[in-house]
């Protein structure tokens, strides 16, 4: 086990990259997030198109009087302007009406054409971006339809800045296709003078595989493709109610009839396309896909998997039971939209059912299926969801985890981690064969949960290691403090949907959220301490803040009295074991053991004496626990929206009944007054606030004072808890080998570990920790207080962890 | 915290120096005239008239009730015509009549006193009420406008003319200027102060928080600023009120006579005319049509529902992530909604914000206060967001936070105190340092350099008793 490779963001660059954000936000681009300021291992797997960005296109522009940028001369208003929904900026910004009659047909489209940035009540923002272009082609949309379509929903002209980066965009992407046919790979591309061009390439012509040599002047291999009908997926969910919706209503005509062409285009698009192939040998697959993004015409990667015979079909089915919402089979649609199955990303809010989008592609599939997930405990809960909405039995899925380890052979689905297949270290025999069988097989397809969470290094590893025709990636929160995210759009393929949150909130899919923000003051003492010690000590002060602490307090009791299943999240784990032991409540953190956990889980769900657990991040993904409907959040990781997205997910899952309260789940972030907290709270909060979430302040809990007998009322008590505190630090001090400054300080992901994951644990966890740490990288703060951790451990200790 | 802290400390300096927009209404205006003034605008039954609506509810009754009571009538009777229980609300209402020289006290046989209302004010209430003497000056005795304009033709008039003086405010260039008059009011309204270097007229902050007011109030606030600088221009204040009070009373798309004005008058009306508040097609047209500002000028909010289709239809659409969109293209909009948020993006027809904690504390800084920045936000709600949902037409999130910033800057208690120090010994401070914590008076104290601070009312207290002390010693 070496030493952990962190990736080199010194407090340099932590501070280079703020500067440039603060930069930024004077220039009024909020979205700096979205803003390719990455480093990338540069040219490695991200075409020069990618790196364009429609936002340098208006830094020429004036500002007006007020300081606004003034886009006024740039387009004319249409006349019947009103009712057309949209305004687009030339920094690539567009603003959407939701209340337009035609918010339908120009919401679909910018979802294939763009990135949401913020989707609240009125009036929706969106982005054109490289990524989101580059997606739309994949999907089949065409550059001039993008464009005319764009121009006729617009209330203004367009301006030609757009266009123009529309074409360089879309021209040459999507043109070209790697398909998988009878196990051998085709180039493919209705365009032959595209292929003419690309074979004049040297690297590629090596790639190029020839069947009979002599012949060299070998034309490509014509194919006329039939009609091919979109698969349909298992039963239909309930129908869409609002088809009609948009009737009375004045609906300029050119909208709606290109709309009609675009929908028909999408459905039998390819009806009979002529199309030039070539074949392309096994081993140069990567080769051959790398050239082709540097020539700027990325191959999209596509699996005729009814067309597969070498592979043998898995027997199996969705069950009649497995109703699929109507935005799940939108999303499916995307994936299989022409007969083939398409890789990419899928983003559906936690608790909205990507696990069924998951089985439901892989049914649909129906070759062997490889899931990859972060964790054990997500490892059973992915067997349960096949078990439930598939027939595949339990001789017929696999589970590979360094506890359970079911036969592999023969069987058609195959769960295991991420870091299971990356593990580099020495295995058990029996793992060992495991692993050389998985090699061995060709998948039909990998899906890939939580696929935000692994980083791109990682992940190349696991496609080295395995094989597979098709990838689906699936996440809540595509989204990365560190913009890695980009690396996704080339590695597994673009991003197929994204669902609205708000939109299936409104429809019941998930919890009606109420997310409040409690301000806790400091107390007197508490908060002289906090000014005058060093940063990395403050954060124990607030989280240990004893108003903190009563209002959790508070909070635990009145939703016990109501009856809710609380989950209160503590990043920090002294303050975790402290609350938890205090308020005498069952508590999980990295060290419990996998026994303990599934124990204190079942207990949570049934056992109506159980009603609070206390959870360290370990529980940020994939704990499924249904029964929570109130999520309280007392120490968080810096200032990372995924976490923030990711842990609200744990109370998103639709709750019975509830349809007559105005919300069903609650969602409490306690932050101390005046403290850095503030400010983080602030800055995680920025996702959730843009997909329409809003978080209620709360300066005082009414009724918290009349609470009998609260803890850490008296002066006295407050005393001794600072003391506590204090001792806690000056012990982790004294004794940098404990793994007390880890508890106290939290800086270290060290003790997140997944104990389920026994010997694989090392390098690959160590990286989970690594990503935790990054995510909220661009703060500058942030940075510094990560810095002071590192100078309390001498370099030598590292190893001495535990 | 600490920038908190210096932040609020220079705003105290200058909160103390700059006194916010006073918004008077005719009640507030009237009582700060001299009773003289008073009684010689109650020579004018329009006025009276135009007082009596105003009245609260019960001040009204006894009005009337004593209105053909010819001797004062004893103040127990009037006490005794409303139950106890409202008492409070008797004394409120004794006090508004008599601060208006409504009625005056009396003394009366026997010793007791009682209320008579003042002759003039009975007399011209009466007419009035009944009809009879002479002809209101403002009479329509015309023959019928050949050009008659209507209401809508009014309205657009009216509201073009008045934007054109907030334009000026804001400084847009976008429209035409305002006349020297106009802006010798704005700078005495202090709405406006001449700029340090060019002497040009820049918006103060009084200036900002008059353009969030609505429109009637912004109306009544500027005539009154006018009225205060009438005498200075040779006009008749009263002369002018009683005009106003007409105005008041006229009926929309009427047209009236200019004969019989007297000179003053008709340079009073071609003020008027600048600000929108009647219209005449030429100079010496001989006729006027009185807008709907002139109409709603003294009545108060709540009694005229159709300033309300005056008003331009709301085009702020606020969501919950405090982006702001507002559908316009008039500077004038534009910039007000810039007051506090940050803009982004103007595009023809619509302009892109964001409310940040910034752009609202410097909003702040200026003086505006949360609640006028909320109430002008509720004000212009596009239709849209009233739609959804009636009870809140702004994101109550939003609302709970521009309340927050703005608690944010009050967060420093400040105590005026006098400092003692320089205490020959340990012994005298801690006496003196003891005696003013038993009056609970100390403010703050440090033993080591024997200093302390002692609420400033307390001063004389602590000072007589270190005289005794020290003289003890």
């Amino acid at each position: 086990m070496g030493p952990p490779k962190r990736f080199s963001s010194g407090k340099g660059e932590g501070s280079k990259s703020s500067k440039r954000r603060k930069k930024d936000e004077e220039d009024w681009t909020l979205e700096e997030e979205d803003i390719n300021e990455i480093d990338v291992p540069e040219g490695e797997g991200v075409p020069g198109a990618a790196a364009r960005d429609a936002e340098k296109n208006d830094q020429g522009v004036q500002e007006d009087e007020f300081g606004a940028k003034d886009y006024r001369s740039q387009m004319i208003l249409k006349p019947d302007n009103s009712s057309r929904p949209l305004w687009v900026a030339p920094n690539g910004h567009i603003f959407l009406e939701s209340f337009s009659p035609v918010y339908k047909h120009a919401h679909d489209f910018l979802i294939a054409i763009s990135e949401p940035v913020c989707r609240p009540e009125y009036i929706h923002e969106y982005k054109l971006t490289a990524y989101s272009l580059y997606a739309a082609v994949s999907v089949g949309l065409q550059t001039n339809d993008i464009i005319e379509y764009l121009k006729r929903l617009s209330k203004t002209s367009v301006p030609d800045g757009i266009i123009e980066f529309i074409k360089l965009c879309t021209l040459s992407y999507g043109k070209v296709k790697l398909v998988l046919k009878h196990n051998k790979y085709f180039v493919e591309s209705p365009h032959p003078e595209i292929l003419q061009k690309l074979l004049k390439d040297p690297v590629i012509q090596e790639c190029r595989l020839r069947r009979n040599v002599e012949n060299e002047s070998e034309e490509f291999i014509k194919q006329v493709q039939e009609k091919k009908s979109v698969p349909s997926f298992g039963a239909k969910g309930a129908a869409s109610g609002d088809q009609g919706s948009g009737e009375g209503t004045a609906v300029p005509d050119d909208i709606t009839n290109f709309y009609e062409k675009m929908d028909n285009e999408e459905e039998d698009e390819e009806a009979s396309l002529e199309t030039v192939s070539f074949e392309v040998n096994q081993e140069k697959i990567e080769v051959i896909q790398k050239r082709c993004i540097e020539l700027e015409y990325p191959l999209l990667a596509e699996y005729d998997f009814r067309n597969d015979s070498v592979n043998p079909d898995i027997n199996v089915d969705l069950r009649p039971s497995a109703v699929l919402r109507p935005y799940q089979e939108k999303s499916l649609r995307k994936m299989f939209g022409n007969g083939r199955a398409r890789s990419g990303v899928i983003v559906l809010p936690c608790g909205a059912g990507k696990s069924l989008v998951g089985v439901t592609a892989c049914c649909t599939v129906r070759k062997r299926a490889l899931i990859l997930c972060n964790s054990g405990v997500s490892v059973e809960q992915w067997k349960q969801q096949f078990k439930m909405w598939s027939t595949a039995d339990d001789s017929m899925i696999c589970r590979f985890t360094s506890e359970a380890k079911d036969k592999p052979m023969g069987c058609s689905v195959l769960v295991t981690t991420y870091s299971m297949i990356t593990h580099t270290q020495r295995r058990s025999w029996e793992a060992e064969q495991t692993m050389k069988w998985l090699q061995e097989q060709e998948w039909g397809i990998m899906v890939l949960d939580e696929v935000h969470t692994i980083p791109a290094k990682m992940f190349r590893r696991v496609l080295t290691i395995v094989q597979s025709h098709c990838k689906l990636g699936l996440t809540a929160t595509l989204l990365r403090e560190d913009d890695k995210i980009a690396d996704l759009n080339f590695l597994i393929g673009p991003k197929l949907y994204e669902a609205n949150w708000l939109e299936l909130q409104k429809r019941g899919y998930i919890a009606r959220v109420q997310c409040a923000e409690v301000w806790c003051p400091m107390t007197p003492e508490f908060y002289r301490e906090y000014l005058v010690c060093r940063t990395s000590k403050r954060l124990l002060l607030y989280v240990m803040n004893p108003n903190k602490f009563r209002a959790t307090q508070y909070l635990v009791r009145y939703h016990e009295r109501r009856g809710d299943k609380t989950i209160v999240f503590s990043d920090n784990v002294f303050a975790l074991k402290h609350y938890a032991i205090k308020m005498n409540k069952p508590y999980i953190y990295g060290p419990t053991s996998q026994g303990e956990r599934i124990q204190i889980l079942q207990n949570f769900k049934f056992n109506p004496k159980v009603n609070t657990i206390f959870v360290s991040k370990v529980a940020d993904t994939s704990f499924d626990l249904p029964e929570a409907n109130v999520l309280i959040q007392i120490s968080s990781h810096g200032g990372s929206r995924r976490q923030e997205a990711q842990r609200l997910g744990r109370i998103l899952r639709a709750k019975k009944g509830a349809i007559a309260e105005e919300y069903n789940a609650f969602f409490y972030t306690l932050v101390s007054q005046d403290t850095m907290e503030m400010n983080y709270s602030r800055k995680r909060q920025r996702f959730l606030v843009n997909q329409g979430y809003s978080y209620k302040v709360i300066t005082k809990l009414a009724g918290m004072d009349e609470e009998p007998d609260m803890m850490y009322k008296t002066r006295e008590e407050q005393g001794q808890l600072l003391q506590q505190v204090d001792f806690n630090l000056l012990w982790g001090i004294l004794n940098i080998i404990t793994t007390q400054v880890l508890a106290a300080s939290d800086i270290d992901c060290e003790d997140e570990r997944v104990p389920g994951e026994g010997a694989a644990k090392g390098g690959a966890m160590r990286k989970v920790g690594n990503m935790g740490s990054m995510s909220g990288a661009d703060d500058a703060v942030y940075y510094e207080y990560k810095k002071s951790s590192n100078l309390n451990k001498h370099p030598l200790f590292k190893k001495f962890r535990y | 915290m600490a920038d908190n802290g210096v932040g609020a400390q220079s705003q105290k300096s200058s909160l103390i120096k700059h006194t916010n927009l006073e918004c008077k209404n005719l009640y507030d205006y009237l009582k700060s005239r001299p009773p003289s003034v008073l009684e010689k605008l109650y020579n004018h039954p329009t006025i009276c008239l135009a007082v009596y609506r105003e009245l609260p509810e019960l001040a009204r009754q006894y009005v009337i009730r004593i209105l053909f009571v010819e001797q004062p009538v004893p103040q127990a009777v009037v006490a005794s015509w409303g139950s106890q229980a409202f008492s409070k609300e008797h004394t409120h209402v004794s006090k508004v009549l008599t601060e208006l020289s409504v009625w005056q006290e009396a003394g009366i046989p026997g010793g007791l006193l009682g209320w008579i209302l003042s002759p003039t004010f009975k007399k011209n209430l009466k007419v009035a009420l009944l009809g009879g003497g002479k002809a209101w000056s403002m009479s329509s005795a015309l023959e019928v406008d050949s050009k008659a304009r209507d209401v809508s033709f009014l309205d657009a008039y009216s509201q073009e003319r008045w934007e054109c003086v907030l334009h000026y405010m804001v400084g847009s260039q976008q429209q035409e200027g305002i006349s020297a008059d106009a802006v010798r009011i704005l700078l005495h309204a202090g709405l406006m102060k001449r700029d340090e270097e060019d002497g040009s007229p820049v918006i103060t902050r009084q200036g900002f928080q008059f353009l969030l007011l609505d429109r009637q109030a912004q109306v009544w606030h500027f005539i009154l600023q006018y009225l205060d600088t009438v005498e200075e221009r040779g006009l008749d204040l009263v002369e002018c009120l009683t005009f106003l009070f007409q105005l008041s009373f006229s009926t929309l798309g009427k047209d009236y006579s200019t004969e019989g004005m007297s000179p003053g008058l008709l340079i009073f009306l071609q003020h008027l005319r600048e600000f929108g508040l009647v219209y005449q097609r030429k100079r010496k047209a001989g006729r006027f049509y009185p807008t709907r500002l002139a109409l709603n000028i003294t009545t108060s909010n709540d009694k005229v529902p159709d300033i309300e289709e005056d008003a331009p239809k709301g085009y702020i659409v606020v969501e919950t992530n405090y982006r702001v969109y507002a559908y316009t293209d008039s500077n004038l909009q534009v910039a007000l909604v810039g007051l506090f948020t940050e803009l982004m993006y103007r595009f023809p027809n619509l302009v892109v914000g964001v409310i940040t904690r910034d752009s609202v504390r410097q909003a702040l800084r200026g003086g505006i206060t949360a609640d006028q920045i909320i109430g002008f936000l509720k004000q212009h709600a596009h239709p849209r967001m009233l739609d959804l949902q009636a009870k809140q037409p702004l994101p109550p999130t939003v609302v709970d936070q521009i309340k927050l910033w703005e608690l944010e800057r009050n967060r420093l208690v400040y105590s005026e105190g006098v400092l003692y120090s320089q205490f020959l010994s340990q012994a005298d401070f801690n006496v003196l340092k003891e005696y003013a914590k038993s009056i609970g008076c100390l403010i703050w104290d440090n033993n080591d350099r024997r200093t302390l601070v002692i609420n400033k009312s307390s001063h004389d207290d602590v000072k007589k008793f270190w005289k005794r002390y020290s003289k003890g010693n």
